[in-house]
């Protein structure tokens, strides 16, 4: 079953001249998938994530989470639906300030007023996955960037989502935490089954998906799946991405 | 472009950030003038002089010291304004500085911006509060009982005075802010308020320290009152610690009472509560000086306006001395007395008064503070008052309440016996019995009166006592009487060694209400200024947050936080903000109230409640506006 169902979606920014971000999209993410979003720039990946993430209203089209129309909710509904159905992980972190690492990680859960053991014992559990016990009780500005993202990344998992959206989450990392994140991810894709849809710019995160979308114009490009090899699926996303924006400065001359 | 006009543009494309600033700033500078425009008026010297001394002193000297008021309170209010604004704008700064401009031209640039905005500041109360001072002047004039009126006319110096004062004022100011915001490298700016500020650590010696030197504080200023130890230090001291209190209660105690709040886990993780006391733990430190200077200034303002108030209770000497007219003189002088009070009688009948009259004589045997009179008499006198003759047997004698008991409400019965024991023991005559304490407002005299059957007024006049005598009046349209009252006056000798003495209850009446308009000009105008700036602070300290609110509403939105949660949290922040500082202010000028009360023997219960209930009327409407500004610009970063 597919926990994602995106079909004709359109997006159309009105104005005097109109802009369609979004072309007649189509996209399925099945149970447990990990799928990549990758496009040159203003080809509407973000545009397509706000969408599926309910932040943005598509124009037309449907999206499904898991057989249900989020967009017929009310904004109270649609919020809980968030809370309950979404994480996310940002390319900034996007972690309150003002609050701990615990903190900031049970925030999904005490919005929907769990209770105070069950959800301590939850944020312990994921803690130690990520590895991040050590620094539950520091403040976020005492942190790194990976431990930071590592602490998103919890947040985004803590009330085990449907879907968790991730929109370029190692655009703020220096490569050895960008790989350490994106490995996370992609084990605990396989390890708790978790979905994931990645929007990135990146082709060596992309490289961690089982299967990479490409956009471009608002319009999906092609798709590359990976086999078993992932220095192959590497190269098959360098190839495409070459073939789609021609800007072979953009990419990584290392492979990894 | 050049400098100026980056300056210009700077200030002028960024109203809404300078709009509070600047209307505050404004404010004031208004306030100061009319102050100006009514302590330079030519007319209304001459005026309040002629009708009374102590008007004239009481205006003259009310308004200088609530303009020196305003003044320092505008001086520092500008002072942290704009300091939070330059503070605010670390970041444009950091820009500017990449871009090449010298800390020279900064300088340079704040300066320029600063004295731009106070030179219109300036313009704009001196020009707003010209269109008013025609409406100011006729209701000063009303309210003052001035028959004249006061005219218009072109405060010229008050314009030249004010404008001077506050030009002053917002050099200084600049001249001080002007390093603010200095920082040795530009990325130090440029990162501005992204970092984030530790946690505040609050020492528990002085969270305790501030509870005790509040309490301190309060028994100081009730030991001052009901010990009556009138020693102006002491209440110095007194204020300096409640001041200081309330300073370490908004910095350590509310520190320490969030931190405990915070460790409450399961008080702390449930619903919004985890958004709402992070928040307030991370913004305390910010928050907790304009909470401080917010309570400080409400206590000052509210205080102020209840002394004012307390003073002036009009139709207090009405109530208390009901008497049109009053005659005294020593009983030595009664021929002269007799041709007075018959020359007060035709008046009042060619001007066609109804009146009827009593006399009343005061006994005074030199053993007793308080006054004797003779049973007779005092029916008489309760007579005229619309009261039934009171009966007293042999051994009876009657206590009437005079003025200060009466208003408030307090009777102490001893003092007065004991009087009229000495008094009868220094004349070897037995012991009578109190039948009763009269209540009603029969005495128009500050002390109680001991009222005796004539028989014993007879011994004790055979004895020796002296008596002086008084006339009471009592007129129904005594309120027309002004005129006839002055006439009177001129006609009569003044003062009571010449022969008599003549009091008008029209002419306090007149007297009265002056004084009342002239503390209720000064109360109110002082009271609305130092609101605004109350209001002012709290709109600054919301401004400077705006962005980062926004930021992270938005982010906490997309993970799932509901409209409706935003409105209760937002509501949660801002009540907090609005209504703290505003009870602390109210608890202290509370304690100064009763305090004021006991000091002048009258209740200040309904004067208090009034000026609570305006100010929590008005705080509320503020609260709600900008509850309904705030909410929907957070709204429209919701997802």
């Amino acid at each position: 079953m597919d926990v994602l169902e995106v079909k004709s979606l359109n997006k159309v920014y009105p104005g005097n001249v109109p802009y369609r971000a979004l072309n007649d999209i189509d996209l399925n993410v099945a149970k447990g998938e990990f799928v990549g979003i990758m496009g040159p720039s203003g080809s509407g990946k973000t545009t397509l994530l706000n969408v599926v993430s309910t932040i943005d209203r598509p124009t037309s089209g449907h999206v499904l989470l898991n057989g249900a129309a989020p967009f017929r909710l009310l904004p109270e509904g649609l919020a809980r639906f968030r809370r309950r159905e979404l994480g996310f992980v940002f390319q900034s972190f996007n972690l309150l300030d003002t609050m701990t690492v615990v903190e900031n990680i049970v925030l999904p859960l005490t919005l929907d007023r769990m209770k105070v053991d069950d959800m301590m014992d939850r944020a312990r559990q994921i803690a130690e996955k990520l590895g991040i016990t050590g620094i539950l009780d520091k403040r976020t500005y005492e942190i790194s960037g990976g431990q930071a993202q590592r602490t998103a990344i919890a947040r985004a998992l803590i009330h085990q989502p449907q879907l968790v959206l991730a929109d370029e989450p190692t655009g703020n990392l220096d490569s050895k935490s960008a790989r350490d994140v994106m490995e996370l991810m992609s084990s605990l894709n396989k390890g708790e089954g978790a979905t994931m849809l990645l929007v990135t710019h990146d082709a060596m995160a992309a490289s961690y998906c089982d299967r990479v979308v490409f956009i471009k114009d608002g319009r999906t490009y092609s798709e590359v799946h990976c086999g078993d090899n992932r220095n192959a699926f590497y190269q098959k996303i360098l190839n495409v991405l070459s073939l789609l924006g021609g800007n072979g400065h953009e990419f990584p001359t290392i492979r990894v | 472009m050049n400098f100026r006009q980056f300056a210009y543009r700077n200030v002028v494309r960024k109203k809404r950030t300078y709009a509070a600033h600047f209307l505050s700033s404004a404010f004031s500078v208004m306030a100061f003038f009319i102050y100006a425009v009514l302590l330079y008026h030519p007319d209304l010297q001459g005026q309040l002089t002629s009708s009374s001394a102590t008007a004239s002193y009481l205006a003259t000297m009310g308004l200088r010291v609530s303009q020196y008021f305003i003044f320092i309170f505008s001086f520092l209010f500008l002072l942290y304004s704009t300091g939070a604004f330059l503070k605010a704008r670390k970041k444009e700064f950091g820009i500017l500085l990449v871009l090449g401009m010298t800390e020279k031209q900064r300088m340079k640039l704040t300066f320029a911006e600063n004295m731009l905005i106070g030179l219109a500041a300036i313009g704009c109360g001196i020009g707003v509060g010209l269109l008013f001072t025609k409406l100011m002047l006729l209701a000063s004039a009303r309210l003052l009982m001035l028959e004249e009126g006061l005219r218009f006319y072109l405060p010229l110096q008050a314009v030249w005075m004010t404008a001077s004062a506050f030009a002053l004022l917002f050099l200084v100011v600049s001249i001080l802010t002007i390093r603010v915001g200095y920082q040795s490298s530009a990325l130090e700016l440029m990162k501005g308020d992204e970092k984030p500020k530790p946690e505040p650590k609050a020492s528990i010696w002085l969270s305790l320290l501030a509870v005790l030197l509040i309490a301190a504080g309060y028994a100081m200023v009730f030991y001052f009152v009901n010990k009556q130890a009138y020693f102006m230090p002491l209440l110095a001291l007194a204020i300096g610690c409640v001041v200081l209190g309330t300073y370490f209660l908004f910095t350590q105690l509310s520190v320490y009472v969030l931190r405990a709040l915070k460790s409450r886990k399961s008080f702390l993780f449930r619903g919004i509560n985890l958004m709402t006391f992070t928040d307030m733990a991370y913004r305390i430190r910010d928050n907790a000086n304009m909470y401080f200077m917010v309570a400080t200034v409400m206590a000052v303002a509210f205080s102020g306006i209840g002394a004012c108030l307390s003073v002036g209770d009009p139709g207090r000497t009405e109530k208390q001395y009901p008497y049109a007219f009053t005659y005294w003189y020593h009983s030595e002088h009664g021929d002269q007395a007799e041709g007075a009070v018959v020359h007060i009688d035709e008046m009042l009948k060619v001007e066609g008064h109804s009146f009827q009259r009593a006399q009343l004589d005061w006994i005074d045997t030199g053993h007793s503070s308080y006054p004797i009179v003779s049973l007779t008499q005092f029916n008489k006198l309760a007579g005229i008052r619309g009261f039934d003759p009171y009966l007293l047997h042999s051994d009876e004698w009657l206590i009437a309440s005079g003025v200060f008991a009466r208003i408030s409400g307090k009777f102490y019965n001893e003092p007065v016996i004991e009087a009229l024991a000495m008094t009868q023991e220094g004349n070897g005559q037995s012991s009578l019995r109190l039948k009763e304490r009269v209540d009603e407002a029969i005495i128009a005299l500050d002390n109680d009166v001991i009222v005796l059957r004539d028989e014993e007024i007879a011994r004790l006049i055979e004895k020796g006592a002296v008596s002086s005598t008084v006339m009471y009046y009592a007129v129904p349209t005594w309120e027309k009487t002004l005129e006839l009252a002055k006439q009177l006056q001129s006609d009569l000798p003044v003062d009571f060694a010449g022969g008599g003495q003549l009091s008008a209850l029209a002419i306090e009446h007149y007297h009265e209400r002056q004084m009342n308009g002239i503390l209720l000009i000064i109360s109110v105008l002082v009271g609305v200024v130092f609101f605004t700036f109350a209001a002012s602070f709290i709109y600054f300290r919301l401004y400077a947050d705006v962005e980062r609110d926004e930021k992270q509403l938005g982010m906490t939105s997309k993970l799932g936080l509901s409209p409706k949660e935003l409105g209760r949290l937002m509501t949660r922040q801002l009540s907090v903000m609005f209504f703290l500082p505003f009870l602390i202010g109210m608890v202290h000028s509370g304690i100064a109230f009763i305090n004021m009360a006991n000091l002048t023997k009258t209740s200040m219960l309904s004067n208090s409640l009034m000026i609570y209930g305006a100010f929590l009327g008005i705080q509320l409407l503020y609260f709600l506006l900008i509850r309904w500004r705030y909410l929907s610009r957070m709204r429209k970063k919701l997802v």
